[in-house]
């Protein structure tokens, strides 16, 4: 692994390099550089196997951060190849040409975090949500508890009890009250 | 070549015909989740404190708290437990994630087939189900996954070469970044509040300190207790005694945030913070005795609703305990005199070196005052009584400090014995022994107690420092008699002591005789406790008190006695510590008020 790791660092510009397990580390590029790199990795290191793209969002640095995983059949090892993107107008080069199901992913992260990929085959398509016209749910800025709680009300007759105002009624409430 | 090879390599699958098939044999019947699969919730109710963080984090609203039957609310539980509603839950597993104290699982089982859609929600480990027992399933990965920070942020501290001769401060307390960090441990469950003697909004005031709001959590904290500096640094916290993050790792340092928030307002700026006065618009006025913690938070409190305050205090200086009990390394003057100084400044007048029962008398009192609130506290010690107590060089503890404070000189031996266990026991000790080390150079010094390490009631925090400033802690004996020889202490002898308390829970030492000591010393000192002097109760007030089988003063829920125009708080109630007497205080006040509005009678206060 470490002569991949050694010939990617000398071509591109390498921020970060983790070594997750033996046979599985993530090196970071700059954006601009992950396509190439991409196809760099399949057509002369062996790397033709797409195993998948992902995004975490870190809404603190203001960036999401895309993962793509590669395998070498041969050596049986995986490569992760990571990068950062602004999280305003999120968007990225698209990689389907590559392999053909890097569209599907693509239609994803379009959906759930609102990554754009343009010119990837039906990206604006729906793919799991039906009819969402909310905020990508998986940025980080949507309140899951307040969507849940909007859309599924809750069952007639049910409650639920704060523990510091229950304890506060069972154990030490008086009842005094201030002049008005 | 390659064509043999690809006609041949189909064959090549036919190796797997020998294998052991992956599949399950009888998916019909069993099919069985993975060994961490997070199937239907656990609870493990004896386990669980009902703190709700489980529902705090789900996402889906799937989470409530309810009573249930069989679980009492007490302190450290809320007496509620966490009832899942599959029909919302997205089994992510981030409740048994976060649950405080792990009693929160997942089993791997996953099927649950009922007509009824209402059966789909449930409390875990109340209703029973058929997978409470299964041992696979979810649980909190442990110890590389953790979503609460277990480890609280360290105090900084002087170290004991350091502090061995001196009466500096010994915490130094947190910085902004210290504080935040342990305010952000907190999950905000209010479990803590209902021990707390005074209920302070303790998750509110740590929120302040993690949003960076100091003036607000100033405010919250005078809200139930006017002695924030003061107790930031020595309070008994029991609160921490029952924190939720306490079960699987360290508590909150509750009591150093409060510390952090009160040294984070200076004491120019605490007009500006609370923006109090007091309007003094009642014509009715209150008498205080003792300038105590009680007498103070009542002060402080009856000031604010426009009350006429006047404080007889005995000492020439306000605080009394905080003041003349609690040495200068655990509570600076400075930061006791911030707090009283504002409580003063609020109209509150005190009147120094003025003994009830001697310079006026509390029938004076009762006829120039709507109302009067005793909080003298615990200032007479008593003695063990055992032969050679009444020898000069024997000394009483709480007198020892009270002098030393008022900047005093006081005895000081080369070799002293002290007898008790309690956190005063500790103060005397440590006080000493920094004295030893400013006049000799060394510490020689026995403290011995009737209870083991174990059950002494000191702090355990008190005890470690006291080693570690090279005190001789020698728990766990009984002391018989002093040996005095030509007039002159020689040392104290003890013999073993078996037990404190008998079955009964009262004090009832058992001894072994045949297990004796000695400890040499040239001057000894009683720090067993101390007992009350309410002689300037007089004889008509006092009949007409109700005192308990023991002989405590009787008060109903508002500190009022069955004279009714006479509260009293503090450690001759409950306690004793600072804590109580500030609660008492603020409760006291509250009841004056409401008796000097013709709301509170002794009896209908009672048993409400």
């Amino acid at each position: 692994m470490q002569d991949i790791v050694d010939k990617i660092r000398s071509r591109y510009d390498v921020s970060e390099v983790t070594e997750q397990r033996e046979n599985l580390t993530f090196v970071t590029v700059e954006k601009d550089q992950v396509v190439p790199l991409l196809m760099q990795m399949r057509d002369q290191e062996g790397f033709s196997h797409f195993v998948l793209l992902t995004a975490v969002d870190w809404i603190e640095e203001g960036v999401f951060q895309l993962t793509y995983i590669l395998n070498h059949p041969g050596k049986k090892v995986d490569l992760g190849i990571r990068a950062h993107i602004n999280r305003e107008h999120a968007s990225m080069e698209s990689a389907h040409h590559l392999w053909q199901q890097v569209a599907t992913y693509q239609r994803e992260l379009k959906e759930m975090f609102g990554i754009d990929f343009p010119g990837s085959p039906r990206v604006d398509e729906e793919f799991f949500l039906e009819g969402w016209d909310h905020t990508p749910p998986m940025r980080r800025e949507f309140d899951t508890k307040k969507f849940s709680e909007q859309t599924y009300f809750p069952r007639p007759g049910s409650k639920s009890y704060d523990p510091r105002e229950y304890m506060k009624q069972k154990l030490y409430c008086d009842d005094y009250e201030e002049e008005q | 070549m390659s064509k043999l090879k690809d006609i041949l390599t189909p064959f090549t699958a036919w190796n797997n015909l020998a294998r052991d098939p992956v599949t399950v044999k009888d998916p019909v019947n069993d099919r069985p989740g993975s060994a961490r699969y997070r199937g239907f919730h656990q609870n493990d109710i004896e386990k669980c404190i009902g703190c709700g963080a489980c529902e705090s984090i789900c996402e889906t609203g799937a989470i409530r708290m309810v009573p249930v039957e069989g679980v009492e609310t007490k302190e450290g539980d809320s007496g509620l437990r966490p009832e899942v509603d599959y029909g919302r839950c997205c089994w992510c597993a981030l409740c048994v994630d976060i649950c405080s104290t792990g009693s929160l699982t997942m089993s791997n089982e996953y099927i649950w087939v009922d007509e009824d859609p209402e059966a789909f929600t449930f409390v875990p480990g109340i209703d029973p189900k058929p997978w409470d027992k299964e041992e696979k399933g979810w649980k909190k990965p442990e110890p590389d996954y953790e979503l609460n920070i277990k480890e609280r942020v360290s105090m900084p501290q002087r170290e004991a070469e350091e502090r061995e001769d001196s009466f500096i401060e010994i915490v130094k307390g947190y910085s902004r970044e210290q504080a935040i960090a342990e305010a952000d441990r907190c999950i905000d469950c209010g479990i803590c509040q209902a021990t707390c003697p005074a209920h302070m909004d303790i998750p509110d005031y740590i929120r302040a300190v993690r949003e960076e709001n100091l003036e607000e959590g100033f405010r919250i904290m005078y809200k139930t207790n006017p002695l924030p500096e003061v107790c930031g640094r020595i309070c008994t916290h029991k609160c921490e005694d029952v924190c939720a993050m306490g079960h699987r790792g360290d508590p909150i340092a509750i009591r150093w945030l409060k510390r952090y928030i009160a040294d984070s307002v200076s004491q120019e700026n605490y007009q500006q913070a609370l923006q109090q006065e007091n309007p003094q618009d009642k014509d009715k006025r209150v008498a205080i005795i003792g300038a105590g913690p009680t007498g103070l938070s009542a002060a402080y409190y009856l000031a604010l609703m426009g009350y006429t305050i006047k404080i007889f205090e005995s000492q020439p200086r306000a605080g009394g305990m905080m003041r003349y009990g609690i040495p200068e390394y655990r509570l600076p003057y400075d930061a006791l005199d911030m707090d009283i100084d504002y409580i003063l400044s609020l109209g509150v007048d005190i009147q120094y070196n003025t003994r009830v029962g001697a310079d006026v008398t509390l029938d004076e009192l009762h006829e120039n005052y709507d109302s009067v609130l005793i909080g003298t506290g615990l200032h007479a010690g008593k003695s063990t009584r055992i032969p050679g107590t009444d020898h000069k060089d024997v000394h009483q503890a709480i007198k020892l400090l009270r002098e030393f404070s008022k900047g005093n000189e006081i005895p000081l031996a080369r070799r002293i014995v002290i007898i008790g266990g309690g956190n005063v026991a500790m103060d005397i000790t440590r006080t000493l022994a920094r004295l030893q080390n400013q006049k000799y150079g060394e510490v020689h010094i026995i403290t011995t107690s009737l209870e083991t390490e174990d059950v002494m009631p000191a702090d355990q925090e008190e005890i470690d420092e006291a080693r570690e400033e090279k005190v001789t802690l020698r728990p766990g004996w009984g002391p018989q008699k002093i040996e005095i020889e030509n007039d002159q202490i020689k040392g104290l002898h003890v013999q073993r002591c078996l037990s404190v308390f008998d079955e009964n829970g009262r004090f009832s030492p058992k001894f072994d005789e045949e297990d004796q000591a000695f400890f040499e010393g040239d001057m000894v000192v009683e720090a067993i406790g101390q007992g009350m002097d309410i002689s300037f109760l007089s004889k008509k007030v006092r009949e007409g008190l109700d005192f308990t089988q023991r002989g405590r003063l009787m008060v109903n829920d508002w500190f009022q006695s069955k004279q009714e125009w006479l509260f009293m708080g503090g450690d001759i109630i409950q306690g004793p510590d600072v804590i109580h007497g500030i609660a008492n205080g603020h409760k006291a006040a509250r009841g004056i008020d409401m008796y000097l509005r013709g709301d509170l009678r002794y009896d209908e206060g009672r048993n409400k």
